[in-house]
């Protein structure tokens, strides 16, 4: 059966855009039913206060939800939208969109349902604060979302940029390693900036005194967990727009796509790392204010520990795509 | 469910002035295209958000069978409704593809600058000092 280069662009845009949806359903559906598991425990704790944290579980969801529509959205373009000028680069670089969108919805998805879910169980707890917790509820919820951002960006620039006239080996393999390396680095970070978000609601409910501290170390403690995915986006850039010269050779694309790889799972572990870090700082700050700066060093020591297993990753990538 | 009703009356009511403003202002520039879509995407996602609220308590108080279901049910069909302005403004001309998108994030831009916008007004707290 002969396939012409259409085919292949369309075959490679349905399975970019199945990937993304498919991939990217799993994490807000976590979230949302954690958030909505954790509302359950606390209308049973305070059945009064229900509408309270229905009205909580909604906005929560609403703002957990988004990393699935920025999947819906990839997957809808990558279905429906024409290619006028198809080739095989295209069709890498739309499965390469597909995978970033998909992998990378996947943590910020479920790290956003956790400050949604210990802000309804907080408001059980501490009713009159409960526009506080909401507050604080959204701002982490809507930074647990930048991987997801990241993602996209990365899978509409696949989708959209004109890369001249590439040589389609090896920059076939430099588009999926772009995908793998942005998408799978996004998840750590995604779900790690979760856990400082649950954290620090938890820990406003218990004492709402300590608010202003406990959302200054949970926006730290993100920042720092986001920094995997930083380097999986540097990393998915320079493999976008570096341009490599033509080579037949396996190896060559071989070492593009294995840069990726690299990257993208070398960034999982360290991301969620960084938020159990910031998890316990978070939380160890609301029940001991006056040591923050002990327990904000603490956290920073740890986190730069746990980051350098990234580097390591980030190292070795960079050494695939500029030595061997 | 009131307070329910009176948060999902609030953020879609400032979601629809928003876009519609933003849209007529698109409009009025001679980017046609780009405020319909933004309009488009907004309609479908206030809906999005209508059914989310409507559908939360349908699913308290049943069997953990018909809960899953209802569920199930629900994300599929307001993510098959969120997919209408994508492929309309995909296929026509007349509606511009980043507007709509932008417009499906409207409700949760409007959550979020709603309480940003209260974090900036709100006299700030004093710190708790060890």
């Amino acid at each position: 059966m002969a396939v012409d280069v259409e085919t292949v662009v369309k075959i490679a845009a349905y399975a970019g855009g199945g990937m993304a949806m498919g991939f990217g359903a799993i994490g807000a559906a976590i979230g949302e039913g954690y958030t909505a598991a954790r509302a359950n425990l606390a209308i049973s704790r305070n059945p009064k206060i229900s509408g309270e944290i229905f009205k909580n579980m909604l906005v929560g969801q609403a703002v957990a939800e988004s990393a699935s529509i920025f999947a819906l959205v990839i997957a809808i373009l990558l279905l429906f939208l024409d290619v006028p000028v198809p080739s095989l680069l295209k069709a890498s670089a739309l499965l390469a969109a597909g995978i970033s969108m998909g992998f990378g919805a996947i943590g910020s998805g479920v790290g956003s349902g956790y400050p949604g879910g210990e802000a309804c169980f907080g408001i059980a707890k501490q009713p009159e604060i409960a526009s506080q917790l909401t507050t604080n509820m959204l701002i982490g919820s809507a930074v647990c979302q930048t991987p997801a951002i990241f993602s996209m960006v990365v899978a509409l620039m696949l989708m959209f940029i004109e890369f001249g006239n590439a040589p389609l080996y090896p920059t076939w393999a430099a588009y999926l390693g772009a995908g793998l390396s942005m998408g799978l680095a996004a998840i750590g970070s995604g779900y790690g900036g979760g856990l400082a978000a649950g954290a620090s609601c938890e820990g406003i409910s218990r004492h709402p005194k300590t608010a202003a501290s406990v959302t200054t170390i949970m926006l730290v403690g993100q920042a720092v967990s986001q920094t995997p995915s930083i380097f999986g986006l540097l990393i998915s850039f320079i493999l976008m727009f570096k341009s490599f010269p033509e080579s037949t050779s396996l190896s060559a694309a071989m070492a593009l796509l294995a840069a990726g790889i690299c990257m993208g799972f070398g960034g999982i572990g360290p991301g969620i790392g960084n938020g159990m870090a910031a998890e316990g700082a978070v939380r160890w700050v609301a029940r001991n204010v006056e040591h923050a700066g002990d327990l904000m060093r603490i956290m920073l020591v740890g986190q730069a520990v746990s980051q350098s297993t990234a580097i390591y990753a980030m190292v070795v990538s960079l050494v695939l795509i500029f030595v061997v | 469910m009131e307070p329910l009703r009176q948060i999902q009356k609030i953020y879609v009511s400032r979601a629809m002035m928003t876009a519609i403003i933003i849209g007529l202002v698109f409009i009025l520039a001679g980017y046609k295209p780009i405020g319909k879509g933004l309009i488009l995407g907004n309609i479908f996602s206030v809906i999005n958000f209508i059914l989310i609220g409507e559908t939360l308590p349908m699913r308290i108080g049943k069997s953990r069978g018909k809960t899953f279901s209802l569920s199930l049910a629900s994300i599929l069909f307001r993510y098959a409704l969120m997919a209408v302005p994508l492929i309309v403004a995909i296929n026509f001309k007349q509606f511009n593809l980043f507007g709509a998108i932008f417009g499906i994030f409207m409700i949760q831009f409007i959550i979020l600058a709603d309480h940003l916008l209260k974090i900036i007004t709100s006299t700030p707290e004093k710190h708790v000092q060890g």
